[in-house]
């Protein structure tokens, strides 16, 4: 084995599930099963991405590949490096607060109006969790139990 | 979390894989090769992205087995140093809180790299952050939010010969990571 390039590439979460997702699907179609070392890994990387909080356990999907240039695009202005830019893509933070854990140094590069405006960005190209329904159903749930 | 990394191997396909198409034989054995296994320095190996160029397959003398010099590039587990990760804690002992992913188990985040005012319950094993007058939990299968500090290689090489030896090797982890929870916004999910 020789490494010629050891990093050619980077990749977010989104692209990794959508890869995985269709090579389980082909192998399916054609009926065949890849090495039992790569059956196991597949499905707790597909786990992974689909555990909760994470945005690709929401269905359907909130977002796909497409949507990686539209948010590179949107945040240009703000001169957001790119790794923090694939953290957005794959922890899609949909408040302040999260945002802080992705950002450097978030306070002193941006005004809190910014920081808004990012969020809303964020929430707009990459969608989020619908929170008030949930806390609805959580309510409703515990009215039934209360009865 | 993720990269690509290209890389050049020999891929040997016995005669027993010949009704498979060289495209299959040549994804199976590569993946059945590299798929979660630790390359040092580089990561934890997927699977096959995708196949940039293979060789006439030349048969072997003595074996039968067919010979195809191949380039691919794998889709390799790397997070960087200060990414921000999805994870979920393991275990919790006084030194720190042990955290996992459902595909890699090495992540370790010192009681250092905790908020102040956190201490260690020892009777429920947990660690536990003081805000006022509240106690909140790092309670095991807590999904957290954390940033990788530093990575650790260890290339498992044995230093004799000897069964022991060989055994004290294995038992280090070939790539661990170092996390923190310290900054706002990161440790559980639930509390932002």
């Amino acid at each position: 084995m020789r490494v010629l390039e050891a990093q050619n590439a980077v990749l977010t979460n989104v692209e990794v599930y959508t890869f995985l997702q269709n090579q389980a699907k082909e192998y399916q179609a054609q009926k065949r099963r890849g090495p039992s070392n790569l059956e196991t890994l597949r499905g707790e990387v597909i786990n992974y991405f689909e555990t909760y909080p994470g945005p690709l356990s929401q269905k359907p999907l909130p977002y796909d590949v497409n949507a990686i240039p539209e948010l590179l695009k949107k945040l240009k202005a703000y001169n957001i490096s790119k790794g923090e830019c694939i953290m957005i893509m794959n922890l899609r933070p949909t408040g302040t607060v999260v945002l802080n854990a992705v950002l450097e140094d978030m306070e002193g590069r941006f005004t809190e109006q910014q920081q808004e405006e990012i969020v809303n960005i964020i929430t707009e190209v990459l969608g989020a969790f619908p929170e008030e329904e949930e806390a609805a159903e959580e309510g409703e749930e515990d009215a039934m139990e209360t009865t | 979390m993720f990269i690509l990394t290209k890389i050049a191997d020999l891929v040997q396909i016995p005669p027993s894989q010949f009704e498979q198409h060289s495209r299959v034989a040549i994804e199976n054995n590569i993946n059945a090769k590299y798929s979660n296994r630790v390359i040092q320095k580089i990561g934890l190996c997927i699977c096959m992205y995708d196949l940039l160029w293979a060789s006439e397959g030349l048969i072997g003398h003595g074996n039968g087995l067919v010979n195809v010099n191949v380039e691919f590039r794998m889709i390799v587990f790397r997070p960087f140093k200060g990414e921000t990760l999805f994870g979920m804690i393991s275990s919790a002992n006084a030194d720190g809180i042990k955290i996992r992913t459902n595909f890699f188990e090495e992540i370790f985040v010192s009681y250092k790299e905790l908020p102040e005012n956190t201490e260690y319950d020892h009777n429920e094993k947990a660690w536990v952050w003081v805000v006022d007058e509240d106690r909140m939990h790092y309670d095991k299968n807590e999904m957290v939010r954390f940033q990788v500090l530093d990575e650790a290689w260890n290339d498992q090489l044995p230093d004799s010969g000897g069964q022991e030896a060989l055994d004290r090797a294995r038992s280090v982890s070939p790539y661990a990571l170092k996390g923190s929870m310290f900054k706002e916004g990161l440790g559980v999910c639930l509390w932002w």
